[in-house]
């Protein structure tokens, strides 16, 4: 192949470099997936440690400063290396497959949000070696101010997570315009499968949300390390900014978390039940809602600081008004399954559970709307308990049910149905032991965040309790994992629908081809498989024309090692950040010149 | 080009002739120099709105004509609106938010 | 760039809304730096005037105000000129006149590198009157806020010079030339109404 002058030559597409180069859409994806699922089990070994430490009274496993470094960082990693990129493996790999298009809009630029979220999520990890952030996932102003943390810590906390929003803002771009722009032919927005619905719904969200974010995250950059006051309050500046900053990036973070899952239990729901899911303009409309409100609610979060009536009185409202659409959501669920003809699988036993353990964490979310019943849980383990319903059983059951519901459509091969439902109940259980008493010592008065407790406050059977639960979660990771290897030496066997599921990634082979789809389809209906299945439609034979694909490159990972050097240069020297300056301006050169025909 | 490539291209433009195109900048300097006029004047509690209606005069006119979002697709207009209105809403909060513990407004 | 350097136009796929996926790319990323400087601008907004010590930016008490209208009332000239002759490169580029479009989009690079040299100067003049990111609230969220935005136009000097540069690479201009010079024209115009707004809050509007 031709190369122009100052390209580099083009890679081969077998191999260990072929992943390095690959802008395949569902390489990615398996790539995104493989990294945050790494990452989700070193989050649970901290979650473990931090659980052991906490077992019985005067727990003396590990000191307060490594304590707190724990629940810094666990959070962090779950978050944004972990559940977030988890979304993203779905729907990286998906999206393109359900719209029926061939790949996303910028393949080469999907490869970049890969690799740069790979550094920053190294980048993050790497500070347990020097000093990790320890000043909560939030990050305050002034405890993160200089003067009260001194160490390194922060400045991984603010540039792992300026790289992370980088590569999470170029990814939701290139989501945006392919879902707006590459539908297949009859694919009208309100045909749309609800998870790519979802899957724009947050790539809106986190094109607007992340600037907030940046902004603070630059400023408590420049106050640490150029003197700057923006968040100190006796030069002038206010530490309250960054909280505000914060969560105006913070609350539509929430949905971006959760938004993912509730689009693959709308998926699944449907296909198990062997009906159309019920009042699909309700639930896509309930999304949209549920991130139109979600701008206005921030500072729930900050009922505390002592804002006033009027705006605690709006905000207050404002997040009570959220639960309407999310309760839409679950009744359009519940209608989904009555009277549905139900086959109970481990993708259908995940996101059953899903709705329950989702609404508990919802329903404690309401009750935090109320200023005066949040003054009493503000830091408390009530609001622990809350985030990781929502969190672990919201976002994570429902990750797990799109595992086992997509990965034959993934590998070509089926996930064990004994082990499975093994893994499941263990979860289950697992997850309500270790959460639900944190409701009873959150009401006990047990702050969060307190690396140990005294034997007389009678806080040890509850936390116990839990702490056993989160070992039996991690017998169910051990589980799934070992399901996962167990069937990955199993032959390639799954047809194109095992399920017998409506939308269009089933319409090709399992797992599919490079381009997708031999001949793009045509959708004539909401579920379009079903309804040709139903009016005899046929697939359309290949043409055996030659299907032009884009070509890997180099550049992406090259200008992710120039992002990755830009970020350590606040870190150590700032001739790094000019040397990735440099890198990055070649790389987008090159990429610029890069023949993509 | 050819007209037909440009419509296949999605580039096709209805923007305007290079003598309306300098007019328009002839008029962003006219509002600017009544901006700075505005400035130096004493209008008292009058300057504010007026120096802020002024910009966001000159703001919609490059929008509108040098970014040509009057001719191009709604799907533009829809996105930029709607970004900037989220980012204007979101300011406004913020900046009440403060200012009523500087100012003492009546937020309780 | 790319395509008019290697003289290939890429197979263009209608799209569903008929725009093309780079132009909506631009315009979504626009609507996040709405919100990457309206997060500025509102920082700048909440401090206003609360700077303990000076130098102030508009006259306090008996001190002078160090900001220099009507040098700055030049500088923003010198942008808003780059605006113009920015529209007019695109012009040239979709109307098939290469001289033109070379023309307007050297003139729209040496504007804009004057409207650093501007900033330059003035930040220097500053740091002369002792106003550096520490001295008060209004130097860290002025340099920060402003610098921010010097940085954009910087990069736009660099993307419209390489605009610039693959032009001299083919005679004529190719089908997609129009199209990468609107793109890059829409993130300048932006740059530049950003400035239409730091300019009213920060030297118009006084404390």
């Amino acid at each position: 192949m031709a190369t122009v002058a100052g390209t580099l030559a083009r890679p081969a597409n077998v191999g260990v470099w072929s992943w390095v180069t690959t802008v395949d859409h569902k390489r990615i994806g398996v790539l995104y997936g493989i990294t945050a699922f790494s990452f989700l089990l070193w989050g649970g070994v901290q979650a473990l440690l931090i659980r052991t430490q906490l077992a019985v009274p005067n727990g003396t496993v590990i000191d307060a400063e490594r304590f707190n470094q724990l629940f810094t960082m666990h959070a962090l990693t779950m978050i944004f290396l972990a559940v977030m990129p988890l979304g993203a493996a779905f729907f990286n790999f998906l999206t393109p497959l359900m719209i029926g298009a061939r790949d996303v809009a910028f393949p080469r630029l999907n490869a970049l949000s890969y690799w740069v979220y790979l550094g920053g999520g190294l980048l993050l990890t790497s500070s347990f070696f020097w000093d990790a952030p320890s000043a909560g996932w939030f990050n305050y102003t002034p405890l993160s101010n200089e003067t009260y943390t001194a160490d390194m810590g922060i400045d991984f906390y603010v540039v792992g997570l300026l790289i992370l929003g980088t590569s999470s803002l170029m990814a939701a771009l290139n989501f945006c315009v392919t879902i707006i722009n590459m539908r297949a032919p009859g694919l009208t927005m309100m045909r749309l499968p609800v998870f790519v619905w979802m899957t724009l719904i947050i790539s809106f969200l986190l094109v607007l949300a992340l600037p907030p974010l940046t902004v603070g995250l630059i400023q408590l950059l420049f106050d640490r390390n150029w003197e700057t006051n923006f968040f100190v309050a006796e030069q002038g500046g206010d530490p309250i900014l960054w909280q505000h900053l914060f969560w105006v990036f913070g609350h539509p973070e929430v949905y971006i978390l959760i938004l993912p899952a509730m689009g693959i239990v709308s998926e699944v729901l449907p296909v198990f039940s062997r009906k159309p899911l019920f009042g699909y303009p309700a639930v896509v409309f309930a999304g949209v809602a549920i991130a139109f409100l979600g701008w206005a609610v921030w500072a729930h979060h900050m009922f505390t600081t002592g804002m006033g009536t009027v705006p605690r009185t709006v905000f207050a409202a404002n997040t009570m008004v959220i639960a309407v659409p999310t309760g839409i959501k679950i009744f359009n669920w519940i209608g989904t399954l009555y009277g549905g003809s139900i086959r109970f699988n481990t993708a259908m036993l995940f996101s059953v559970a899903f709705i329950v353990t989702f609404t508990i964490g919802g329903i404690s979310g309401v009750m935090h709307a109320s200023p005066p019943v949040d003054s009493q849980h503000q830091d408390s383990y009530f609001v622990v308990a809350h985030i990781h319903y929502v969190l672990f059983g919201g976002a994570v059951m429902g990750i797990f049910s799109g595992i086992y519901y997509w990965f034959p459509k993934m590998t070509g091969r089926f996930l064990g149905e004994g082990l499975g439902k093994m893994h499941f109940w263990l979860m289950f259980i697992g997850l309500n032991m270790t959460f639900f008493p944190m409701h009873f010592l959150g009401l006990a008065g047990m702050p969060r965040r307190i690396y140990t407790y005294d034997q007389g406050l009678d806080w040890g059977f509850w936390n116990m309790f839990a702490t056993i639960g989160s070992f039996v979660i991690g017998i169910s990771i051990i589980v799934f994992v070992w399901n996962f290897f167990r069937s990955m030496q199993q032959p390639k066997t799954a047809p194109d629908n095992p399920w017998d599921a409506a939308t269009l990634e089933w319409a090709t082979s399992s797992p599919p081809p490079e381009h997708d789809f031999d001949v793009v389809p045509t959708v004539r209906a909401r579920d379009p498989l079903w309804h040709d299945r139903d009016h005899n439609i046929e697939r359309p034979e290949p043409t055996g024309e030659h299907i032009h694909m884009p070509p890997p490159s180099y550049y992406p990972i090259l200008m992710a090692s120039g992002v990755l050097l830009m970020g350590l240069g606040p870190l150590s020297h700032l001739a790094l950040t000019a040397l990735g300056a440099v890198v990055v301006v070649y790389s987008i050169w090159g990429w610029a010149l890069e023949p993509t025909d | 080009m050819s007209h037909a490539e440009q419509a296949e291209l999605g580039t096709e433009q209805h923007g305007l002739t290079i003598r309306q195109y300098l007019m328009i900048g002839a008029a962003l300097t006219v509002i600017t120099i009544i901006e700075l006029a505005v400035s130096y004047s004493d209008l008292g509690d009058a300057m504010v709105p007026i120096l802020l209606i002024l910009s966001a005069v000159k703001f919609v006119v490059v929008v509108a004509y040098f970014m040509h979002l009057r001719f191009d697709a709604p799907i533009f207009t829809r996105m930029f609106v709607g970004s900037f209105f989220l980012a204007l809403a979101i300011l406004i909060a913020l900046v009440s938010l403060f200012w009523a513990d500087d100012h003492r407004l009546p937020l309780g | 760039m790319a395509h008019a350097a290697t003289g290939h136009a890429p197979a263009h796929h209608p799209t569903n809304t008929g725009t093309d996926n780079r132009k909506l790319l631009m315009w979504f990323f626009l609507g996040s730096e709405c919100l990457f400087f309206g997060s500025l601008i509102a920082t700048y907004l909440i401090f206003k005037g609360d700077s303990i010590v000076g130098p102030f930016p508009h006259p306090h008490g008996d001190e002078h105000g160090i900001l220099d209208i009507p040098l700055t009332s030049t500088s923003t000239f010198v942008l808003l000129m780059s605006s113009v002759t920015m529209v007019l490169a695109v012009y040239g580029a979709q109307h098939n006149l290469p001289k033109m479009m070379k023309l307007s989009l050297l003139a729209t690079v040496l504007l804009g590198i004057g409207f650093l040299g501007f900033q330059v100067y003035e930040f220097r003049h500053f740091a002369h009157e002792g106003l550096t990111l520490s001295t008060n609230i209004f130097g860290a969220t002025f340099y920060v806020m402003t610098g921010f935005h010097g940085t954009h136009v910087a990069v736009g000097v660099l993307y419209l010079s390489s605009l610039l540069l693959g032009s001299f690479r083919r005679s004529g201009l190719g089908p997609e030339t129009g199209f990468h010079v609107e793109t890059a024209g829409l993130y300048w115009h932006f740059v530049d109404i950003v400035w239409i707004v730091i300019f009213t809050v920060v030297y118009l509007i006084p404390d």
